[in-house]
């Protein structure tokens, strides 16, 4: 009997569902609500960035009371010595890790793509181990090996040169990063590689090229793409670390998060919310710039198609 | 085929990772079974406190709990938030998908630390975004900053793109064709998606709730910002005493792989090929 009821009912609820004039409104709010709520979470994302901008034009060092606009944070973030020096160990640290991590890690995946597959499965489940590991037992393993490297190198946690004025390096930092971002780029040139036909190779070779010169004029245009990927994904997890960074640099070795960090609930200079402001607008700007030569360079190729060159 | 000879190309990555993955797991657990200065061996004891009274000392087994509390919260909720805006995404007739998508990432540019700050800042009664709507009379005075809800919303606003990244992925490959089959068979559009296309997106979320659960679950950064260091949690356990207890840090690390694994080896159960993974 209920039974009954209940089938009656739900194929009633149906039916009234499935007419036109219902199916139409439904789809109407459907739809509404659906970008609402997409618009209401990107807003919710941005809205930590937008508050930061804010604050880097604020006038005043206390950042919860609002006094008027200002861009003077914007050009005394060059006077302060403190977060100079933070934002140039930032950028070295990014800039030489992506560097080295581009190189190694696709010349890694070369020689990983060219494993047969058990030894290549191995190395891929291998090289996972830094992405999914926690920070903080990265940063802790990787500060006992260079404690252990220490009875060798006594002087492996003291960035160098001594007396710079504004950067200086610090080795176990800067192997820290590598080993972090090295299998972002790994992953992003795997995929590359096995679209390109292996028989090319062969024929660079055939051809009296040394294995070297064949590797970088045949393989590496070819994984262009990748290798660009991976060294963006790099340089991005670089700029934004910090835990690994917090457990290797011993202590005398800031970046921006660790200055951050040790300012956290005291008076911090809003110079440092006008750095990360830039530095946000300008991958804006360059991400536009790339998008619309992109597309620019596709408009030419189908006007190319269409005219029959 | 002369490319296998480049085989051998990939040898130092092998050394390199084995060096600074498996050598250092190893000191951890020798460590863990010591009472050492540092990782200085001499005048070493060996011990199983770290292992037993330390493990189940009250302040670590409440780290314990509030990171799972954290990391299980944030999880949820990102996959509530997360897989939505992506099925939206992938669906959707907006006209370029591929910007929409890069505004997901653009956050990621910007420090975490540093928008997690502005969050804390913003959840004062005494706020700058305040100072600015009163004008216009809307009070944005939440008062939240110190509280566990503080903690969950920077999280979820940190890690929402690394849940949303893997299910658009998964959703996008889908072959539509298989809706269309669904649809044709009589199933309406909920059966269609509880039937087909959330049992064929499953991978996505597999590799979205690892890659929001396991940093929410060892960060400590977030906590102690929005938290005001209110919030024990295991990272904050290992950041304070690494310095003078490397043998019970060591302890806790292995907890944390162990969990890693534990997790991994689950998915990798459900996922046998292995692409779900970025």
């Amino acid at each position: 009997m209920m039974k009954s009821t209940f089938t009656r009912l739900s194929r009633q609820l149906t039916l009234f569902f499935r007419r036109p004039k219902v199916e139409k409104v439904v789809k109407v709010f459907s739809s509404i609500f659906k970008n609402a709520f997409f618009f209401l979470m990107m807003f919710l994302l941005y809205m930590p960035i937008i508050v930061i901008a804010i604050q880097s034009l604020n006038d005043s060092m206390n950042v919860n009371r609002f006094e008027g606009w200002t861009l003077r944070w914007y050009l005394e973030m060059f006077e302060d010595a403190e977060l100079m020096v933070a934002i140039s160990n930032t950028l070295v640290t990014a800039f030489l890790s992506t560097l080295i991590a581009t190189v190694f890690g696709t010349m890694f995946a070369i020689g990983i793509h060219s494993l047969n597959k058990k030894a290549r499965s191995r190395m891929v489940f291998l090289n996972q181990i830094p992405i999914l590991n926690a920070d903080v037992v990265t940063g802790l393993s990787l500060m006992l090996i260079f404690k252990v490297l220490m009875n060798v190198f006594p002087d492996i946690f003291v960035p160098f040169p001594a007396n710079a004025l504004f950067f200086r390096i610090s080795v176990t930092v800067l192997l820290a990063h590598v080993y972090f971002s090295l299998p972002y780029v790994v992953l992003s040139v795997l995929p590359k590689l096995s679209e390109i036909d292996p028989n090319l190779y062969d024929a660079a070779l055939d051809l009296g090229s040394k294995p070297f010169d064949a590797v970088m004029r045949v393989i590496v245009p070819a994984i262009k793409a990748g290798i660009f990927t991976g060294m963006l994904m790099a340089f991005t997890m670089s700029i934004d670390d910090f835990v690994i960074t917090f457990f290797t640099s011993g202590g005398n070795f800031d970046n921006v998060s660790m200055f951050v960090y040790g300012k956290v609930g005291k008076l911090m200079t809003p110079s440092v919310y006008a750095y990360n402001t830039f530095l946000t607008l300008s991958v804006v700007v360059i991400l536009v710039i790339a998008y619309v030569q992109s597309a620019r360079k596709q408009k030419k190729l189908l006007l190319a198609h269409s005219t029959g060159k | 085929m002369n490319i296998k000879k480049l085989g051998r190309l990939s040898t130092p990555y092998l050394v390199w990772l084995s060096m600074l993955v498996l050598v250092p797991l190893l000191m951890m657990i020798v460590l863990s079974f010591f009472r050492t200065r540092g990782v200085s061996f001499v005048n070493a004891a060996f011990t199983l406190e770290n292992w037993s009274t330390r493990l189940i000392d009250r302040s670590v087994q409440v780290a314990l709990m509030n990171s799972f509390q954290f990391a299980g919260t944030t999880a949820v909720i990102v996959f509530l938030v997360g897989y939505p805006m992506a099925y939206i995404l992938a669906r959707s007739s907006f006209a370029n998908k591929f910007v929409i998508l890069v505004l997901t990432i653009i956050p990621m540019w910007s420090n975490s630390l540093l928008r997690n700050n502005a969050l804390r800042n913003l959840f004062l009664s005494q706020n700058i975004v305040n100072d600015l709507l009163s004008p216009l009379g809307i009070s944005f005075a939440w008062n939240l900053t110190g509280t566990k809800l503080a903690v969950i919303i920077g999280l979820v606003l940190t890690y929402l793109p690394f849940m949303v990244l893997p299910v658009y992925t998964v959703l996008e490959k889908m072959d539509k064709s298989l809706l269309e089959a669904s649809m044709d068979l009589g199933a309406n559009k909920i059966r269609t998606f509880f039937k087909v296309t959330f049992p064929l997106s499953f991978k996505g979320v597999l590799t979205g709730f690892i890659m929001v659960f396991l940093p929410s679950f060892s960060g400590f950064a977030v906590p102690y910002i929005l938290g005001k260091g209110t919030f024990v949690v295991v990272g904050s356990i290992i950041e304070t005493s690494y310095n003078y207890n490397i043998n019970f840090v060591s302890t806790l690390s292995i907890v944390l792989v162990a969990i890693i694994f534990l997790l991994i080896f689950t998915v990798s159960k459900v996922d046998k090929e292995g692409e779900s993974f970025l």
